[in-house]
């Protein structure tokens, strides 16, 4: 048995969309950092859900603690208090290889590409599709991968390194490998920072149409006031509270 | 952070689960080879690092075996199966003689088909451009039949049988007069005709050999007493049945030893008897070492220059075993291209030292074998050390 496949018996692994009920339902959530003796609290008693085919955006002013609860939710910090519920998974107590099943369901897009500089855009994404099962065929990939890329803009660099592209064209591919596998959530920090309007456009067009076609959910911490018009839901938060949501 | 445990089952299954985990990911397969050649001129450095480090352990290694096979020479070119000597020679470079008489006893024990008589003396070679004598070890035997292997049995008896002829060792260290068939060489006074080579080789002790009939010895000293005597058993007979009619019908101041025995004594005593088995293993150890570090350094950097990329990976849901073995598989690259650097080193040292010393330093398949485990295990566990800092890298910072 493969080590991808032995980790799969510790939850869903390739049911990438297909969940149903809440995406998100965190419940009087705190989370401090410092020690036992000192510590500093971030988030202060946070409520929070996010239903299927919601596409929210998280704001605040910095230090809020947007980031911190954003990696809550992606299973990437253990929860200290209270209860959060990921794709029905409840992530207190969770083992850490529970964690990374979870994680696997989930599309990460952060502000840095994080592109390895020696894989091509194309084995970036196969990559990333080696962890469902089962594997794509080589075929199946490339078909896959143009088909997240051609909408980017990027359908002729799928053999270009990260050195070949502009930063822009790095954050898109980025923003592909995170939606290759097509998660039921996508957490994304500050995904368009380094776009032009019309790639953010595009890629704020492309969370939509994932959200909308496979009934997923997307959290996105942005600062851009231009695109809360396209959110179904725009939430604040200050000094560690959710202070307002509509 | 995780900790490397030493026992070695728990190791090695650990580079198995990580190789499973990372071969289970198909397409990743090769992916350790991308990233660490992404950067060819840092991949050559540490190439040529770990090359030098492979050169020391096959060099040090050479050396060793060098030395033991040369002064363990004589065990393994014996053409018998029994090999009988003085009980006081209790290594191949002790000159304690037989009593001759116990040859011819040894030729009417059961079993025997015949003994071959092998005397040794030390003599004079003189050098005819600068008259100046030089040490050399005579063998001598009856010229009959070979009780060594030391080329063509035809050739050298027909030579030998020639009264006062000689065969000089071509593989003597180049510090003896050139030999020329069919020419005079002067051996303690005496004229000998130069009939032809031989190929034995020296040792620490002896640089060069003549071999000659025993007449010729005798010749010289007709007092001269075999230093062993090689024994060839009848046809039917049972090597230990031999051995045991030998050990009861003579006295006990004689010891009797299959050729490999032989051989095995000489390099437990060569080993026993100096700490050279410590001393080249020191070493080799320092070659492991050298190897280890640099392996070690490279691949910590290679890790550090893509943490965030790693942690990406952690992030997206890899397991803590794929990422060892995009690491392992980077390891094993290092080991096979510094090995491949280190054995041409080794090849070009080996014949460089084998031209000075005309010790019998030769790359073996044994000693390919072990330098490459060395290497491996080598990268290998750098790389795992190297790896905590993968395991320490925190998916969260990435928010």
């Amino acid at each position: 048995m493969s080590a991808v496949a032995a980790d799969a018996q510790h939850g869903e692994v390739s049911s990438q969309g297909s969940h149903t009920g809440p995406m998100v339902v965190a419940r009087g959530v705190e989370y401090a950092f410092g020690t036992d003796a000192n510590p500093k609290p971030i988030l202060k008693s946070v409520d929070f859900t996010l239903e299927p085919g919601e596409f929210v955006i998280l704001t605040g002013p910095s230090g809020a603690g947007k980031t911190t609860l954003m990696s809550l939710i992606g299973a990437l910090r253990t929860v200290q208090t209270g209860s959060i519920k990921v794709l029905g998974t409840e992530l207190e107590g969770l083992s850490p290889i529970g964690q990374r099943d979870v994680r696997r369901r989930i599309g990460f897009i952060f502000q840095d590409h994080n592109l390895f500089d020696a894989l091509t855009a194309f084995q970036t994404l196969r990559l990333a599709m080696e962890l469902i099962e089962p594997h794509p065929s080589y075929d199946e990939a490339l078909v896959r991968a143009r088909a997240i890329m051609e909408p980017l803009g990027m359908a002729e660099e799928l053999n270009s390194q990260p050195g070949q592209l502009s930063g822009g064209q790095k954050q898109r591919v980025a923003i592909a490998r995170a939606l290759i596998n097509e998660p039921a959530l996508i957490l994304a920090d500050e995904p368009t920072a380094s776009l032009d309007q019309g790639s953010a456009g595009a890629v704020i067009g492309i969370v939509r149409e994932r959200i909308t076609r496979s009934r997923a959910a997307a959290l996105m911490v942005t600062h851009d006031t231009r695109l809360f018009s396209v959110a179904d839901r725009v939430v604040r938060m200050e000094d560690g509270r959710v202070t307002d949501s509509n | 952070m995780r900790k490397l445990v030493s026992k070695p089952s728990v190791f090695a299954a650990s580079i198995w689960g990580s190789l499973g985990a990372y071969l289970s990911v198909r397409s990743s397969f090769g992916m350790g080879v991308r990233l660490i050649s992404f950067n060819p001129i840092r991949l050559l450095a540490a190439f040529a690092g770990i090359a030098v480090a492979v050169t020391v352990m096959f060099v040090e290694l050479g050396l060793l075996t060098g030395l033991l096979n040369s002064q363990a020479l004589m065990a393994s070119v014996i053409r018998g199966e029994l090999v009988v000597m003085s009980e006081a020679r209790t290594h191949l470079h002790k000159w304690d003689n037989m009593n001759p008489i116990r040859i011819n006893q040894i030729t009417a024990v059961e079993g025997v088909e015949e003994i071959i008589p092998v005397y040794q003396r030390n003599m004079g070679l003189r050098d005819p451009d600068t008259n100046a004598v030089r040490r050399i070890l005579a063998l001598a035997f009856p010229p009959e039949d070979l009780p060594i292997a030391i080329g063509d049995p035809e050739v050298i008896i027909q030579a030998l049988t020639t009264p006062n002829t000689i065969l000089f060792d071509r593989r003597s260290r180049p510090i003896y007069a050139e030999m020329v068939i069919g020419e005079e060489a002067e051996i303690n006074d005496q004229p000998y005709r130069v009939g032809g080579f031989v190929d034995l080789g020296p040792d620490i002790i002896h640089d060069g050999i003549v071999v000659m009939s025993d007449a010729s010895l005798f010749g010289h000293d007709p007092n001269v007493r075999p230093i062993m005597g090689v024994i060839r058993i009848s046809e039917g007979a049972v090597l230990e049945d031999v051995r045991g009619n030998i050990v009861t019908s003579l006295p006990d101041d004689i010891s009797i030893f299959t050729p490999d025995e032989l051989h095995r004594r000489e390099i437990e005593f060569t080993l026993g008897s100096a700490p050279i088995g410590f001393l080249f293993g020191i070493g080799m150890l320092a070659g492991l070492v050298i190897g280890s570090i640099t392996c070690y350094q490279i691949l910590f950097n290679e890790i550090v220059d893509r943490l965030r990329q790693y942690a990406t990976l952690k992030a997206m849901g890899f397991s803590e075993m794929f990422l060892r073995g995009v690491i392992v598989e980077q390891a094993l690259l290092l080991a096979v291209g510094g090995f491949a650097g280190g054995l041409v080193f080794a090849w070009v040292s080996y014949a460089y030292i084998a031209n000075r010393t005309a010790l019998a330093v030769k790359i073996s398949a044994g000693s390919i074998t072990f330098i490459f485990v060395l290497a491996a295990g080598m990268c290998i566990a750098a790389g795992l050390l190297a790896l905590r800092r993968v395991s320490a890298a925190d998916p969260a910072e990435l928010y």
